[in-house]
């Protein structure tokens, strides 16, 4: 065989070690479950994400008022709406937190 | 050294595929080790691929001509970093590029979106290395850079038209472009796996898609000036079909850029952004397919090779895979979120992406009714400039304009009196220019006087956009303008550096409509002493000159210019005679007024054996706007690109607690 | 909402290139015969070009770029020759054929192929 070969060789070896370095590693997890999101979490992230929504599509509208891109009709026509899914928003994920907070209580069970 | 190579692309397909299929395995089965060892290959993929670019560069750097690739693409006299850069001046190099890329990108992907998207990683992982396995296999089975032949005493050299700054630079930012789309449709795909429909996987991907589509933007412009002064023939864009796949997949991004703002802002179009994405990455495979198997008769391509079927079934499947998934999530990504009005931000977007996509299928159809005619009515048919040229105006007009309202429009609702108000001045201006152009001449055409009548007006919203801005946060924090500009953007990064990148199109839209609407052409045959004129400019032929260049034999007429009684100096336009590659290449004269910003473009077309020269003589208004919109665009990407601290600090408290458990013991 | 436009749209064009005819055929030397009106002539370069493309015209003959050479086509072309252009290589010109069976072509549309950037079989 010649080197160039031997050397092709050689990192075939190492890809596969490369691969099967996480099987290598730990000597017998206690779950191998994926990282995944459950229920609760996901609607946490969901609820997160439309509060950080509405409040910025609210100061974006306070910055365009400022700026005199929409004029005070249409600043007073669309700010109640941005204000209380603002509101809502928020309002959901204090629910959230509170339901998770008792579940911490009981104990979640995580599936292995 | 050629059986590195080849050990090494067996290798990257042995780890792409297991990539693929462990990958798939365990984001199904929720394995996690399973997960990481995928995650693990697909990196190491990225290794073995640098091993076997590393030993095709070798083959060029030492003159191996016992690659068929280095000899049929380098010789000896080649510069090197030609000799470099010939590693992508074929079939089998240049996918070898892709794949680099790709893998490169898949790495940094998954390295980077590892942190943020845990649950989407893990399905974006198959998704990258099924696209992998496509490419390893074509080079390892069916166009492989390492085929071995008897070595000869030299190559065959560059094509002479290869060996030119632009085309080294070209396809790297082609493929730095065409590649990237990859990764948003690799976590679009992964979040309709997931059943993860919210925008996470658009929040993941945000500054890849605006990488790519600069690096797909930069690459054509680095093309077009390439052919505006390599190949010489007076314009930077024929409509020609490997142009035109580069085009395509970049506007389907230009859209796909707006309306993912629009899922940001209001979660609407969730179901068109996936299309969008999918329908930009698979425009992407087809702008490759374009341009490697030649069905489409065109100046670049046309060598019937054996990949076209492949890429072909290739496109096939990510067709498919697409459009089902999109069919399975369909539930999922409805929201119940609607258009409020027709004049909204939303719907100038909208409007946006609907001009976009129309003059993006356009330009499909285009390119495609050859082969289609070919196939349905037996007979091939070339589609000429004047169908690309109607489109284009119908459709990039009113985008022109479209760049400008859109940004001053209120989301949700805006009322019409006040848009009024806002534009106004605008208006003001745009109607202004237009009547001072029509008295400067400019009405001999009508869609340049309103391409140029638009931008005034686009320029004019622009401008007064960051003086509102500024004032009003003088206003409120009484700081200097140069402190309150500079605050202004720094804070604001996305919107403003949208608008510089707004500009940069303008730039190009007046560029081009200069160039294209009110240029004006010459040609004649002159002996000694004889003169043109055109444009203003007076040339006057003085004679040749011939000299041994590197490689080539470099024959130039050369001419006085003169305009108005100044003397501008000379010009010179001629041929090069490359002796290795036996090619003639015609090599222009430019000379730009950075005034004016307009090039007189001199083609020495025929050297005839009595002494006279046949010229052809171009005036080309502002076309050096069209290089300058170039530098202004990557100015405005890179600051949008620029991560904001606050939001980057915001955005990881939201995800670090993703995937822990509740009692808080956190998994590795 | 979306899918209406984009259908309209995409009707407007396809009736557009389908009724207006768009396009110039595409034929071969050996096809030329059976054509009337103005085509776009594919061949290869056979023999040595004669005389001026600035001046009278340049003339030369193009056979079938793939089959049997059954058939030489002569074209009279005025215009830019683009640098490619020589004997063996492919080009395609758009013109019509005159009764004495000369392809005329339109000035400046000639468009020449590049071969050796991209290999298929080894020549």
């Amino acid at each position: 065989m010649s080197f160039w070969l031997l050397l092709g060789a050689a990192l075939a070896v190492a890809a596969v070690v490369v691969v099967a370095l996480p099987f290598l590693h730990e000597p017998a997890p206690q779950s191998d479950a994926l990282d995944e999101l459950d229920a609760p979490e996901r609607q946490r992230l969901e609820a997160e994400e439309e509060r950080d929504r509405a409040l910025a599509a609210l100061k974006e509208l306070e910055a365009d008022h400022r700026a005199g891109r929409i004029s005070d009709d249409d600043y007073r026509a669309v700010v109640g709406v941005i204000r209380r899914d603002a509101a809502e928003a928020l309002r959901a994920l204090d629910r959230l937190r509170g339901a998770a907070r008792e579940g911490t209580g009981r104990g979640t069970a995580k599936s292995g | 050294m050629a059986e590195l190579g080849r050990a090494a692309l067996i290798v990257t397909l042995g780890l792409a595929l297991y990539a693929l299929v462990a990958g798939g395995a365990a984001a199904t089965l929720g394995r996690r080790r399973l997960a990481l060892s995928a995650r693990n290959a697909l990196v190491a993929a990225f290794f073995s691929t640098v091993v076997a670019t590393a030993v095709l560069v070798a083959g060029f750097v030492r003159n191996d001509f016992s690659l068929a690739y280095v000899a049929d693409h380098s010789s000896r006299e080649l510069p090197l970093p030609y000799k470099i850069s010939a590693f992508w001046g074929g079939q089998e190099g240049s996918l070898l590029l892709w794949l680099l890329v790709l893998t490169g990108y898949s790495a940094l992907a998954i390295w980077i979106a590892g942190k943020r998207a845990r649950d989407l990683v893990v399905w974006v992982t198959p998704v990258l290395g099924a696209i992998a396995v496509g490419f390893t296999w074509l080079l390892v089975a069916v166009s492989s850079p390492f085929d071995t032949i008897p070595a000869p005493a030299d190559g065959s050299g560059l094509n002479p038209s290869l060996q030119n700054p632009y085309m080294v630079a070209h396809p790297v930012f082609l493929y730095l472009g065409y590649v990237g789309l990859a990764v948003p449709f690799a976590f679009a795909m992964g979040a309709l796996l997931s059943g993860r429909t919210d925008e996470r996987w658009i929040v993941a991907t945000r500054r890849w898609t605006i990488v790519a589509w600069t690096a797909l933007g930069i690459g054509q412009l680095l093309g077009a000036h390439w052919a505006y002064q390599e190949v010489g023939w007076g314009g930077y864009y024929a409509w020609d079909p490997v142009e035109n796949a580069a085009l395509m997949p970049w506007l389907a991004a230009t859209a796909f850029l707006h309306s993912v703002m629009i899922q940001e802002k209001r979660g609407m179009l969730r179901v068109w952004n996936v299309t969008l994405v999918s329908l930009a990455f698979c425009l992407s495979l087809f702008g490759t397919f374009l341009t490697r198997s030649g069905v489409v008769s065109s100046i670049h391509s046309f060598t019937q090779s054996g990949i076209g079927p492949w890429f072909l079934a290739f496109i096939v499947m990510a067709v498919v895979f697409s459009v089902t998934m999109i069919w399975l999530r369909l539930p999922q990504l409805r929201t119940s979120a609607r258009l409020e009005s027709l004049v909204s931000r939303e719907a100038t977007f909208l409007y946006n992406n609907l001009l976009l996509v129309a003059l993006c299928l356009t330009i499909l159809w285009g390119t495609a009714w050859p082969i289609l005619s070919e196939a349905v009515r037996g007979e091939a048919v070339v589609v000429g400039r004047p169908y690309y040229d109607f489109f284009l105006r119908i459709f990039g007009l009113p985008l022109l304009l479209l760049m400008g309202i859109g940004p001053l429009v209120a989301w949700r609702r805006a009322s019409l009196r006040g848009l009024g108000r806002v534009f106004m001045w605008p208006a003001a201006i745009a109607l202004a220019t237009g009547v001072l152009l029509i008295l400067l001449g400019s009405g001999s055409s009508i869609p340049g006087l309103v391409a140029y009548t638009f931008s005034a007006f686009v320029l004019a919203t622009i401008g007064m956009e960051f003086a509102r801005g500024t004032a009003a946060r003088r206003a409120l924090t009484g700081e200097g303008i140069p402190t309150a500009f500079g605050r202004l953007v720094g804070r604001n990064r996305r919107r403003y550096g949208g608008y510089v990148v707004h500009a940069s199109i303008v730039l190009l839209a007046i560029g081009v409509a200069g160039s294209s609407a009110y240029d004006s052409v010459v040609e004649g045959r002159l002996a000694r002493g004889d003169s043109l004129a055109v444009g203003g400019y007076t040339l006057t032929y003085r004679g040749l000159t011939e000299r041994e260049g590197a490689n080539a034999t470099e024959v130039r007429a050369v001419l006085d210019v003169r305009r108005g009684g100044d003397s501008l100096g000379t010009v010179q336009a001629g041929k090069n005679a490359y002796s290795v590659e036996q090619q003639v290449s015609n090599e222009v004269g430019i000379r730009s007024d950075l005034l004016t910003g307009e090039d007189l473009f001199v083609i020495a077309e025929q050297v005839n054996d009595d002494g006279t020269v046949f010229f052809r003589v171009f005036v080309k208004p502002l076309v050096n706007l069209i290089w300058l919109a170039g530098l202004v665009f990557v100015l405005g990407s890179l600051i949008t690109l620029w991560p904001d601290a606050r939001e980057e600090r915001r955005l990881a408290t939201r995800y670090a607690r993703q995937g822990e458990p509740a009692d808080g013991t956190a998994t590795t | 909402m979306i899918a209406l436009s984009v259908a309209a749209v995409l009707a407007v064009f396809l009736v557009y290139t389908s009724l207006a005819g768009n396009g110039t055929p595409s034929v071969s030397p050996s096809e030329l015969a059976t054509k009337t009106g103005e085509v776009a002539l594919a061949g290869r370069v056979v023999g040595t070009p004669t005389g001026d493309p600035h001046g009278a015209g340049m003339r030369f003959l193009l056979r079938d770029i793939q089959g049997a050479d059954k058939q030489h086509v002569t074209v009279l072309y005025k215009g830019s020759v683009p640098d490619l252009f020589r004997t063996g290589r492919d080009v395609v010109v758009t013109g019509t054929q005159h009764p004495d069976g000369t392809f005329v072509t339109t000035p400046g549309s000639m468009i020449t192929k590049c071969p050796s950037k991209y290999q298929a079989a080894k020549s």
